[in-house]
């Protein structure tokens, strides 16, 4: 990848540790996407998620292609033992898991305010209106909530990230996008960056979304789970819960293999991109694939099945100088895809052609394929 | 359809092998938009240019300016290299039509999109 390793700093010498989830047989390109976009070290994958430390910011982290979610490590153990002990014991040992090392929780959530604000702070000198590809993570989160298959317990959310807000304690009106960013916008020229610095951590709103799975989840439902942790953060650290629109969210998964407690880095999951406006394939894979083209400048890449185009529309945001051409035998679909191009603004990257593959085949000089064309 | 992609495209009817290439060229709606200026770009699309079919191409479209071969030294003249950049890349068709110089079937173009799909009895075996 062209970025520069380890990309913009966030001020954290020893680097952050998160993990993020990722689709299966993805995780090798997520493994070698956070070394090569992140720099990152102690890169470890177990069982559907990948760990990294990196000292990375919020925008190098956002490019992150391949992983689903990304979130900040508070806390990563060995599975609880549910074979032969009573519900109540591990009740207990589940409350250790916010009781026994509160150290971690607090330096885990001072990281993670430090990215926010660092962020915060570029939004501020930017002062610019959310640009209008901004308006389309709305709509794309409510199609990447469809498409994807977690079974955590999630109240449906408002889809802005609300960074300047998130450290005060008010109750957030559920407004349009614009009207908040302007008064967010406001609020930090009128100093809001020093509230943020000033933030009093009894003030802080929290929700818990919990997923058990494998033995755990025969004994356990994840409200039982989820409720017991909240009660035990709230007695531990004073802190509110807020069920609808929380500061800080607690991602807990508990399986066979760990228990692994995370703050979730963005309210819209990754793998739902800005730049897509109608999905087809979806965006992780249809990244790997692309990148599996090894894509170089001044290639001419031919998808001979695109659908949609969203393989193409990856690849041309990911390697700019090349020149792509998609081609499908359906209307419906080409017309999806020039909508898609229109829409990522990548008309001029991309041409389109009616053509079937079978019998029938442009001509041209090194042309790299890549498809995921039955 | 960019005249880049003129550029790639040939007739594969049945019989008609190499002879499908160039299509002759037919507009009745061109666009001219601008497109962003990649030197980098546009000297590496240079040697994949197939030179008599450009010129036939935008001959057809009455296109002025256009270089009749790449020039010595062309990955550094700016001038060149915008030429090329406009007529490989800034002028779209938008209706028109492809001919198979071989055997004279059309393929129309709609909404900047080429149509290639052949029949059954037209393709190649």
């Amino acid at each position: 990848m062209a970025a520069v390793p380890g990309g913009r700093r966030s001020g954290l010498a020893a680097g952050a540790r998160f993990f993020c989830t990722a689709g299966r047989g993805l995780e090798p390109f997520l493994m070698r996407e956070v070394r090569s976009r992140l720099a990152a070290t102690q890169v470890e994958y177990i069982s559907g998620k990948v760990f990294f430390t990196t000292c990375s910011d919020l925008n190098m982290l956002k490019k992150l292609k391949s992983a689903e979610r990304l979130f900040l490590l508070i806390k990563k153990q060995l599975p609880f033992n549910v074979s032969s002990v009573s519900k109540g014991k591990i009740f207990n040992e589940m409350q250790r898991l916010t009781n026994d090392d509160p150290e971690s929780w607090l330096n885990a959530i001072s990281i993670w305010k430090n990215l926010l604000e660092l962020d915060a702070k570029k939004v501020k000198l930017s002062q610019k209106n959310a640009n209008p590809l901004k308006r389309k993570v709305g709509e794309n989160d409510i199609i990447a909530k469809k498409l994807k298959t977690e079974r955590m317990q999630e109240i449906q959310e408002k889809k802005e990230c609300q960074l300047e807000k998130q450290i005060e304690e008010e109750t957030l009106e559920q407004g349009n996008f614009t009207t908040k960013r302007d008064k967010s916008q406001e609020e930090l020229q009128n100093g809001g960056a020093e509230a943020v610095d000033t933030h009093n951590q009894n003030d802080l709103t929290f929700r818990v979304s919990c997923r058990c799975s494998g033995a755990i989840a025969k004994t356990f439902t994840a409200q039982e789970v989820g409720r017991v942790i909240g009660i035990a953060l709230m007695k531990q650290f004073g802190w509110k819960a807020d069920l609808r629109n929380p500061n800080l969210e607690i991602f807990i998964h508990l399986s066979d293999i760990y228990s692994v407690v995370g703050i979730p880095v963005f309210r819209v999951p990754l793998a739902s991109r800005a730049y897509i406006k109608t999905a087809g394939l979806r965006s992780t894979v249809a990244w790997a694939m692309a990148s599996l083209a090894e894509i170089k400048a001044g290639a001419v890449v031919l998808d001979p099945m695109c659908g949609l185009g969203t393989i193409l529309l990856e690849a041309a945001k990911e390697w700019p100088d090349v020149y792509y051409v998609g081609a499908d035998v359906s209307d419906s679909q080409l017309l999806g895809a020039c909508d898609n191009l229109k829409a990522a603004g990548l008309k001029d990257k991309i041409e389109l052609l009616k053509v079937s593959v079978i019998g029938q085949s442009p001509k041209a000089i090194e042309i790299k394929t890549v498809t995921n064309g039955t | 359809m960019k005249l880049l992609t003129h550029n790639l495209l040939s007739s594969h009817v049945r019989g008609v092998g190499p002879r499908g290439f160039p299509l002759r060229l037919q507009a009745t709606e061109v666009r001219i938009s601008p497109v962003e200026f990649n030197p980098d770009f546009v000297a590496r699309m240079i040697p994949k240019v197939e030179w008599a079919a450009l010129l036939e191409a935008a001959d057809t479209l009455h296109l002025v300016e256009v270089p009749k071969e790449p020039i010595q030294g062309y990955e550094h003249d700016e001038r060149f290299l915008r030429k090329m950049h406009h007529v490989l890349l800034e002028v779209d068709v938008l209706e028109g039509t492809l001919q198979c110089p071989e055997s004279g079937r059309l393929f129309p173009i709609s909404r900047g999109i080429p149509n290639m799909l052949l029949s059954d009895e037209e393709t190649e075996t």
